[in-house]
């Protein structure tokens, strides 16, 4: 087998811009999931019954719904009920986002019933709101004991990127199977692409298993 | 806007076909995969350095990559580099069965690595050889705290099977999609088609869940 | 170091004056489960008033309601004249009045020492961050634990974490402490230096109401004792009484189980005063 590197090097940018998009995407999707977790995950566990139940019902749907049947719904279905058409990736950062938020305010409501009930009555007793205990006192913990799930889910986010060249987001793999497609050199094409989202994924997952254990203390009340 | 349902209906043996062939790719590919896993677990323990450190960048490998691309790479490098033909189905089966392979490899050392070592110097002490306490003491101990990170990976893995549509596998995915192409009842056809995966993903998502509570492992 | 110290027990703070703190037929149910039953006593201003009673007999519920970090069902609990389970009183406003300190410190984790004492400061009194720090360090020094103001709670024993909390508490200058068993989560080398700073705190005029098993302490310190059992008040008195000779026999065997048998108390070495200016308990060092 011979290994031919000519057409990566002769299509550099075009791979470049494909990664340029793979992170915009991933970023803005963890953003959107983390705003929607953050709500989700404080609305389940200190929101009452109503929001519980209403913000559960989306926690199941998602989670029962593969990522590619949420992609091409939101970016072709979805514009016929709002009768708005969406870009690829504008569809991508809604779809990736909507489907991220529920993993990540099971995460966060996890994280917020595992703090001691203690440490609400302590600030409690401090004469704080319950809005401000759970601000100062009981998200942060949370926050730290999360940080290996959540660690994960951003790691997946940005593998889940790669869905998004089902609906012609010009990102890494997209980009690539445009590539392969006029170069015929898949193998070199392919497997650059498994690199450069190896050294994404990877360092990111140790970086954050690293931030962790120094955290690890202060999130053990 | 007026909706058109009756084509759900009149495709419903072909969304079922491809519900059927989701459920087989998953639980063919789990079926391949739990084994896998195990070994990759244990040569990961083997004694000899460079086993232990080419698995570990086998697994880490698989984890940090995405599966669509592991899928795409099997299907198009396979025969154009190394000259090895498999149909679409082969092809999704493998790609499915190293990745969740790998996943269950950390799920099964991280089942081993939770019993304490005071259980290994116990079997040990008994006069057992290290495979025996790996196989009657550690192993039977570890299946029950690994069984609700099992089933989460089942969970997603059926969802993931979806991604062997991009190959042409008729799983729901590519039915429901090729539905889609021929009858242009887009939102009909794709709302049936995440309803059909809520139908038989929720019940799995909530018994995972009943499992995870039922085996909290208190220590 | 063993003294026979026969530390006459404070009398109780004039009955005729208003008490700080006053439960009245107090009522709380879990389920079937009558935690509180009908609890009736006061704290005057000034005193320190232990409760005492087997586990399960609803102490800890009591300071919670006292607090209105638990609802009542019926009877009223009066702070300064105030019903505080009263829907129109403001019970945060109340909470701050009142210090508490649990069982198992129940310290902020992510803060660092100095931050746990001061964030009460800022939050809920919207203290300017530097006088926040300024008074917790005060307080801080106070209780012995200067030179740990940059640590995090992790890094500090159990009696170093409850003084930390005690101080928290203080930084709101309450009106009444409230202890729940503060020093039965502790070993016992460190207990001493807990007890230390809280008798030191009544010494100086503080109004305490202190759960605790630490009968010494109950009967140095405190001024009136409150026995409980199965969510009822069964006797309270002064110290001299309820201990040397308690009226029921329920105390009786509540106290000889505890390991009491009235005149064989020695003076706990756990007591010795500490050195004045600073609540820090001197180890054998
Ligand atoms: N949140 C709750 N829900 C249900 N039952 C409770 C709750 N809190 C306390 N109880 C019950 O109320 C009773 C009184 O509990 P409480 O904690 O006040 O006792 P205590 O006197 O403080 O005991 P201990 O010395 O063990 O701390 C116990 O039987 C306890 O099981
Ligand atoms: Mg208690």
């Amino acid at each position: 087998m011979d290994i031919d590197v000519s057409p990566l090097i002769l299509n550099w940018q075009f791979i470049l811009t494909g990664l340029g998009f793979t992170i915009s995407l991933s970023l803005l999707s963890i953003i959107l999931g983390a705003a929607i977790g953050i709500f989700g995950g404080v609305a389940r566990t200190y929101g009452g019954p109503l929001l519980d139940t209403i913000v559960g019902v989306y926690v199941d749907l998602v989670r029962s719904i593969p990522v590619l049947a949420i992609l091409v719904w939101t970016y072709f279905a979805f514009p016929l009920v709002i009768g708005e058409s969406l870009t690829p990736f504008t569809g991508g950062v809604l779809a990736l986002g909507v489907h991220l938020g529920a993993y990540i305010t099971e995460t966060i409501r996890a994280g917020l019933t595992s703090v001691r009930p203690g440490q609400m009555r302590a600030a409690l007793a401090l004469g704080m709101s319950r809005t401000q205990a759970i601000r100062t006192i009981i998200l942060p913990q949370a926050v730290i004991r999360m940080l290996p799930p959540l660690g994960s889910l951003i790691v997946i986010a940005v593998k889940d990127s790669a869905i998004a060249s089902v609906i012609a987001v010009p990102e890494l793999l997209r980009q690539s199977q445009v590539l392969a497609g006029k170069t015929f050199r898949p193998f070199e094409i392919y497997t650059s692409a498994m690199l450069i989202y190896f050294l994404i994924c990877y360092p990111t997952a140790r970086m954050i298993d690293r931030i962790y254990r120094n955290l690890a203390p202060l999130g053990a009340s | 806007m007026t909706l058109d349902w009756s084509v759900v209906w009149d495709n419903r043996w072909r969304l079922i076909a491809g519900a059927e062939m989701t459920i087989l790719l998953t639980a063919i590919t789990m079926m391949l995969a739990l084994p896998g896993g195990l070994i990759l677990a244990l040569l990961r323990l083997s004694p000899l350095r460079a086993v232990r450190s080419a698995t570990t960048w086998f697994v880490e490998f698989f984890r940090a990559t995405p599966l669509i691309l592991q899928i795409y790479w099997m299907f198009y490098v396979l025969p154009a580099a190394f000259d090895i033909r498999l149909s679409e189905f082969a092809t999704a089966l493998l790609g499915l069965t190293l990745n969740v392979s790998s996943f269950n490899s950390e799920t099964f050392r991280a089942g081993i690595q939770s019993i304490r070592p005071g259980q290994w110097n116990a079997g040990l002490a008994l006069g057992m050889s290290k495979p025996q306490v790996m196989r009657k003491i550690i192993l039977p101990q570890a299946t029950v705290r690994v069984l609700p990170a099992l089933a989460s990976t089942w969970v997603s893995l059926f969802k993931d099977t979806s991604l062997v549509s991009i190959i042409a596998v008729a799983d729901l995915s590519y039915v429901a999609l090729k539905i889609r192409s021929e009858t242009y009842r887009v939102l009909e056809v794709l709302t049936a088609m995440a309803a059909l995966y809520c139908l038989m993903g929720y019940p799995q998502a909530k018994l995972v869940d009943w499992l995870h509570r039922r085996l909290k492992v208190t220590e | 170091m063993s003294i026979r110290t026969e530390t006459p027990t404070r009398p109780r703070i004039g009955s005729d004056a208003a008490p700080i703190l006053s439960f009245d037929n107090v009522c709380k149910r879990y389920g079937s489960l009558d935690a509180l039953a009908g609890v009736t006593f006061q704290v005057n201003r000034g005193e320190v008033v232990c409760l005492i009673g087997p586990s399960g007999s609803g102490k800890s519920t009591l300071l919670r309601c006292a607090n209105a970090l638990e609802s009542i069902d019926s009877g009223r609990v009066l702070m300064d004249g105030r019903d505080v389970h009263d829907r129109r009183t403001d019970a945060r406003n109340l909470r701050r009045r009142m210090g508490m300190v649990f069982q198992n410190f129940e310290l902020f984790p992510h803060l660092t020492v100095l931050r746990n004492v001061a964030v009460g400061p800022t939050t809920v009194l919207r203290m300017p961050a530097a006088g926040a720090a300024a008074r917790a360090m005060e307080l801080l020094r106070k209780v012995g634990l200067g030179d740990k103001a940059a640590q995090y709670p992790a890094a500090l024993s159990g009696g170093q974490q409850q003084r930390v909390a005690i101080a928290r508490a203080l930084a709101m200058q309450p009106d009444v402490m409230l202890f729940d068993e503060p020093t039965s989560a502790l070993d016992p080398e460190t207990i001493g230096e807990v007890l230390s700073v809280m008798k030191r705190l009544a010494d100086e005029g503080m109004t305490m109401v202190v759960v605790t098993h630490e009968m010494d302490f109950a009967k140095r310190v405190g001024n009136w004792i409150v026995v409980f059992d199965h969510g009822k008040v069964v006797e309270q008195g002064p110290p001299r009484q309820v201990f040397e000779e308690p009226t029921i026999q329920r105390t009786r065997d509540f106290l000889s189980h505890l390991g009491w048998h009235g005149e064989s108390l020695a003076a706990s070495d756990l007591l010795v005063p500490a050195p004045s200016g600073s609540y820090e308990h001197r180890t054998s060092d």
